[in-house]
């Protein structure tokens, strides 16, 4: 049988040498690979968009109606009936301006952090970086955010909230959030594929962690000798009580807080994506 | 040159710890110490280092349980050897599971270009050979229609011919073939045969050994996760059946 050996036409383009077990350990390889697969990411976000909507009636309405409808119950009994206070502001506008960052934050972590288990099928069967799995959910859950935000405008004309500078506190507040989340995301979804139990306990997670966050109550109400505590423990308690100050109270954030709950995102980011690394390669074994 | 090239390779699983642990079965581990890892262990593969020359069409036989898909995994990065080095100079799409990447939601159209994505593809790549795929995956009428609707030939038919138009070095095919009708499992062939022809490394894994003898010209047997025999097809094919205990010519 004629063998011929070397088939390859040019060898001026030799394909680059991949070198699976000494493949860089190094944060930048991985986050280069990441952006190679930037276009993946996209499709996955969209392919979650279109799942989720695609057989139900009401659509991308559903992105609005969670933040909307939570805010019309906690008006009426946690304002009306139970006389909350609200530090001055119309309880409709106080809440919602809590209620959407927090959805974009609680939607991210239910769908992020089971994602991996729910896509074992593509994991077992095909490579690409697997970050892009929960980085899709988190992406998905702010495209829903944006779309939730347009009835934050519309409250903000309606109640004709003054416009001030501090309004652009709001873009690095979602910055901040947005990796805060995918910090924490990245984290979860790996241990998820490793201990089932995450799955279970994450949506008493998120309800515990929803009230210890300044949502249906003002910051203020916290007593003073522990509000450092507060804000320091719960990176989510300063960026919501940023988003209130810039934008309904026409003040800034409160920086300290701010700058300590970016220095935990980024580090949670980066201590994240170095577990999610370092488990990826199991992945596969166990999920 | 060679393209790929295994350096004493092994993959061992745990047996206890196939299924995702919880945290009480691992506190209970972390109390129980005696993990000798004696019969908990075992080896899909043991010591193997083999290589593989660019442009060669390459087969892997052997029993079921022989390392042949660990072997492949391993290859296409889905997971890493236990000890050894896995080298690859080049870029690697894998046939494991045709369709694997597909959501049932979602149409035909959408899915080729997510599935695509997947297969590391570029869209503009896959805009332009979007119509060659239609066309070789005969789902033209059926294009806007989810493929949860599709029949389970259509849907080989879509993921295989999606794959079938990356453009990678070393195309990494497991038993796809055995889906799909005769005539489609022909122009299959036909197609990897064509990809081969125009430089690309193909490595095989099958049972079916009309088709190895067909498409490769080299292959190695595998048996109890270590490379038993490597040389010419037809040779190792022989040794193959004689060490499975059939005969040859009644075989064929």
């Amino acid at each position: 049988m004629v063998t011929p050996k070397i088939r390859l036409e040019t060898t001026s383009r030799e394909p680059a040498l991949e070198n699976f077990i000494e493949w860089s350990d190094s944060l930048a390889g991985h986050a280069r690979e990441l952006w190679k697969h930037r276009e993946l990411l996209w499709l996955l976000t969209q392919r979650e968009i279109k799942v989720r909507y695609k057989q139900s009636a009401l659509g991308v309405a559903w992105a609005v109606l969670q933040p909307l409808s939570l805010m019309i119950v906690f008006t009426v009994f946690f304002s009306w009936f139970a006389r909350i206070e609200s530090d001055g502001i119309p309880y409709p506008l106080f809440s919602y301006a809590a209620l959407l960052p927090w959805t974009f934050f609680s939607t991210s972590l239910s769908s992020a952090v089971p994602s991996l288990i729910a896509n074992s099928h593509i994991i077992t069967k095909i490579y690409f970086p697997r970050e892009v799995i929960p980085l899709a959910a988190v992406l998905a859950a702010f495209l829903d955010f944006l779309i939730a935000a347009a009835v934050f405008v519309l409250l903000i004309v309606v109640y004709r909230v003054p416009p001030s500078w501090n309004l652009l506190y709001a873009l690095p507040l979602v910055a901040i959030q947005i990796l805060f989340t995918a910090g924490i995301s990245l984290l979860l979804s790996a241990f998820t594929v490793l201990y089932r139990d995450v799955r279970h306990t994450l949506p008493l997670l998120i309800q515990i962690w929803m009230f210890v966050t300044p949502i249906l109550y003002p910051a203020s109400v916290v007593p003073q000798r522990w509000r450092a505590w507060y804000f320091s423990l719960n990176p989510m308690a300063a960026i919501i009580d940023g988003y209130r100050r810039a934008i309904l109270q026409q003040q800034p954030p409160q920086l300290s807080y701010l700058l300590l709950a970016a220095v935990v995102s980024c580090l949670l980011v980066w201590a994240g994506y170095k577990y999610f690394k370092h488990l990826e390669r199991e992945f596969a074994d166990i999920v | 040159m060679k393209i790929i090239t295994l350096d004493n390779i092994s993959k061992r699983y745990r047996l206890s710890q196939l299924g995702a642990r919880s945290f009480r079965e691992d506190f209970a581990r972390l109390f129980a110490r005696n993990d000798s890892g004696g019969t908990d262990e075992f080896f899909a593969l043991r010591n193997v280092s083999l290589e593989i020359e660019a442009g060669e069409a390459v087969g892997f036989i052997g029993p079921n349980g022989s390392g042949k898909s660990t072997l492949l995994k391993l290859l296409a990065r889905i997971i890493y050897p236990t000890h050894g080095k896995v080298a690859v100079r080049g870029s690697v799409a894998s046939l494991i599971e045709v369709g694997a990447g597909f959501h049932p939601e979602l149409s035909g159209r959408e899915n080729i270009f997510l599935y695509g994505s997947i297969m590391g593809m570029r869209q503009a790549d896959v805009r332009a050979k979007f119509d060659r795929i239609v066309e070789f995956a005969e789902i033209e009428r059926f294009i806007d229609t989810p493929v949860k609707r599709y029949s389970s030939g259509m849907y080989v038919r879509l993921g295989f011919a999606v794959a079938a138009h990356i453009n990678p070095h070393v195309l990494l095919v497991d038993e796809v073939l055995a889906v799909g009708d005769a005539s489609f499992q022909s122009k299959c062939l036909q197609r990897i045969e064509e990809l081969r022809r125009n430089g690309m490394t193909i490595v095989f894994v099958s049972h079916d050994m009309t088709a190895v003898e067909r498409l490769c010209q080299h292959v190695f047997f595998l048996q109890n996760g270590q490379v038993k025999a490597e040389g010419p097809t037809s040779e190792i094919i022989h040794q193959y059946y004689e060490a499975i205990g059939l005969d040859a010519e009644v075989a064929r």
